[in-house]
């Protein structure tokens, strides 16, 4: 079932009425059935995965709790840790098993050559949601190991947590313990927080069938067609193709997260307009947060804390000076994140050179910050003022078109088509020939994007300044907010592209 | 230790006040990079090592707490 589909839109409503009459105690079971409605309704055939995921996880979690709970008072935390880690470390090998093999099991059939849904091509299966269900239980195991968390006496709640049905199509990656508490409080109605919930619902389908899928037409005309396009309109199509995978996916997010807060369930942030950030760091700070938060304290601080990595960098420490002993142990989990971000993203050689871009420019940043403070300095250039910070956010947005040009056509050599055809030409008179008509978009529907990218812009310029938009669309007289509302209702269903046979596209990060 | 480990700190990190903050990671004052780099200078001022469970938001959201830390595991 799609988000952005009308099966959604009464199944969520129906739901709404039902949680809100059920007794308390029994909201978390109709959230479960709901979640298994919908991921039956999606991914049948994921089942089989997250039947074996939850047993392996929460056997493991419950016997790693055991030996914490048995554990006499003088035991020490590392023999506590040394007995249970042979238990984290077979869960842990399950789940990561089944998720290489929905990534990559198909490349390991194709090169044996077994036929799809043949053989050893029929055990090949991608879930829905795995990447995300996996991510949330590997961080729940790791934080019942390190005792941040307690292990979950239910299967079926546990369960709820792994597909609980708006995170589980992109999103965002949940925290066990924040999530289980949310799950065992009784849930109000509360009028406000239901229409703010709404409200985020419509501004998702806004940005996902308005802006996103009308997009998507352009840049599929030019990235499949690369040997027709050159010069500028290619790189449009990368503009527009950042444009769109910001709005699929954050339009996603806003659907997940009103559902949520219609039910009132915060779930984490995974956006907080990143298109202002000023350096790549921050960046990743204010995208796709939750991937972020779960690489920086499940991989990258584990290792920063590694007592063999530690000793590795006292030795450089002492064989050549404190500064590349302190820059290796940043560098080197920094390097690790980054490729298995790329590796998260996918499997292809362009994932991984994605991955190690974003890790070099981090790592660089981090590296020579002394260097470029100097270089300002010598330079007088003044860091503090509002310009220097425009030409820092432009920078960063030229980042992330790089970045987006490197995976937006799905393989290396067609990727480095790209690059060579962008800049093969000038060729500026493409905004004044029509020839950027003739992508898919004609006149009016190019002028309705940019209209609504404008509408986008001005909406993210607003929060980002610090204008609470939906406390202060709630303070208008009734009339107006009504007026607007209603603007924004007529605007999903006359300006979103449906086309014939509407089928709205699938969510771009549904396929990680 | 607190004034030793400021002192060292302020060093490292010359355009953090640590004494500005008792919620230094709560307000962002420290982010992930530079609580490797506090990492850093700590281990190999004091040769110790930081277990994983210690890195928690109370043990670094203050000079205080971080002294607290550093002589807890010394």
């Amino acid at each position: 079932m799609s988000f952005v589909s009308l099966y959604f839109i009464f199944f969520i409503f129906v739901l709404f009425g039902l949680y809100y009459i059920l007794p308390a105690k029994c909201q978390w079971i109709l959230l479960l059935l709901a979640s298994l409605f919908f991921y039956y309704l999606s991914s049948a055939a994921g089942f089989f995965y997250v039947a074996i995921s939850l047993a392996a996880v929460y056997v493991a979690a419950r016997v790693i709790q055991g030996i914490y709970d048995k554990a006499g008072k003088d035991e020490d935390m590392k023999s506590l840790k040394k007995r249970s880690r042979p238990v984290l470390i077979a869960a842990l090998t399950v789940v990561i098993f089944l998720l290489a093999v929905s990534k990559a099991g198909f490349r390991v059939t194709d090169a044996l050559g077994v036929e799809r849904g043949q053989g050893l091509a029929r055990l090949v299966i991608v879930p829905m949601g795995i990447s995300y269900y996996t991510f949330g239980l590997i961080g729940y195991l790791a934080d019942v190991f390190w005792k941040k968390d307690r292990a979950q006496k239910n299967p079926l709640k546990l369960l709820l947590f792994m597909i609980f049905f708006p995170q589980i199509v992109e999103g965002p990656i949940p925290r066990h313990k924040k999530l289980a508490e949310c799950f065992e409080k009784e849930h109000k109605f509360d009028y406000t927080q239901f229409c703010f919930g709404l409200q985020r619902i419509l501004w998702g389908f806004f940005k996902k069938l308005v802006i996103a899928d009308r997009l998507s037409v352009f840049t599929s005309q030019a990235f499949s067609n690369l040997e027709s396009y050159e010069g500028l309109v290619l790189i449009i199509a990368v503009i527009f193709s950042a444009v769109q995978l910001y709005c699929d996916f954050s339009g996603c997010m806003d659907i997940a997260l009103g559902v949520a807060q219609c039910l009132d369930i915060r779930l984490y942030e995974n956006f907080n307009h990143p298109f202002f950030s000023k350096t790549a760091a921050e960046f990743w700070r204010r995208w796709h947060i939750t991937l972020g938060a779960w690489f920086k304290d499940y991989v990258y601080m584990p290792m920063v804390t590694n007592p063999g990595l530690i000793r590795f960098c006292q030795k450089l420490k002492d064989r050549f000076s404190p500064r590349v002993a302190k820059n290796a142990l940043s560098v080197i989990p920094l390097f690790v994140v980054w490729l298995l971000t790329g590796l998260w993203h996918g499997t292809g050689i362009n994932y991984i050179l994605w991955g190690l871009y974003w890790g070099a420019v981090i790592i660089f940043s981090t590296v020579f910050t002394p260097e470029l403070k100097k270089a300002a300095q010598i330079l007088h250039v003044n860091t503090n003022s509002k310009w220097f910070d425009r030409l820092r956010i432009g920078r960063t947005l030229l980042i992330f078109l790089i970045s987006r040009a490197i995976v937006a056509t799905r393989s290396l050599d067609t990727c480095i088509l790209l690059f060579k055809r962008m800049f093969m030409k000038f060729n500026p008179w493409v905004f004044f020939d029509e020839s950027l008509y003739t992508l898919g978009l004609d006149r009016r529907n190019m002028f309705c994007a940019l209209i609504a990218m404008a509408v986008l812009w001005f909406f993210e310029y607003k929060q980002e300044t610090g204008t609470r938009i939906r406390e202060t669309v709630a303070s208008y007289n009734i009339a107006f907010r009504w007026f607007l509302y209603l603007l924004l209702i007529f605007s999903v269903l006359i300006l979103g592209w449906y086309g014939a046979g509407y089928n709205a596209n699938d969510f771009i990060y549904m396929k990680y | 230790m607190r004034d030793e480990l400021l002192e060292l700190l302020s060093n490292e990190f010359p355009e953090i006040d640590f004494e500005e903050s008792d919620t230094m990671v709560d307000d962002g004052i420290l982010d992930s990079l530079t609580i490797t780099g506090i990492i850093a200078a700590i281990t190999m001022e004091y040769g110790i090592e930081i277990p994983f469970e210690e890195i928690s938001e109370d043990n670094f959201n203050s000079i205080d707490a971080l002294a607290d830390l550093v002589e807890r595991l010394s």
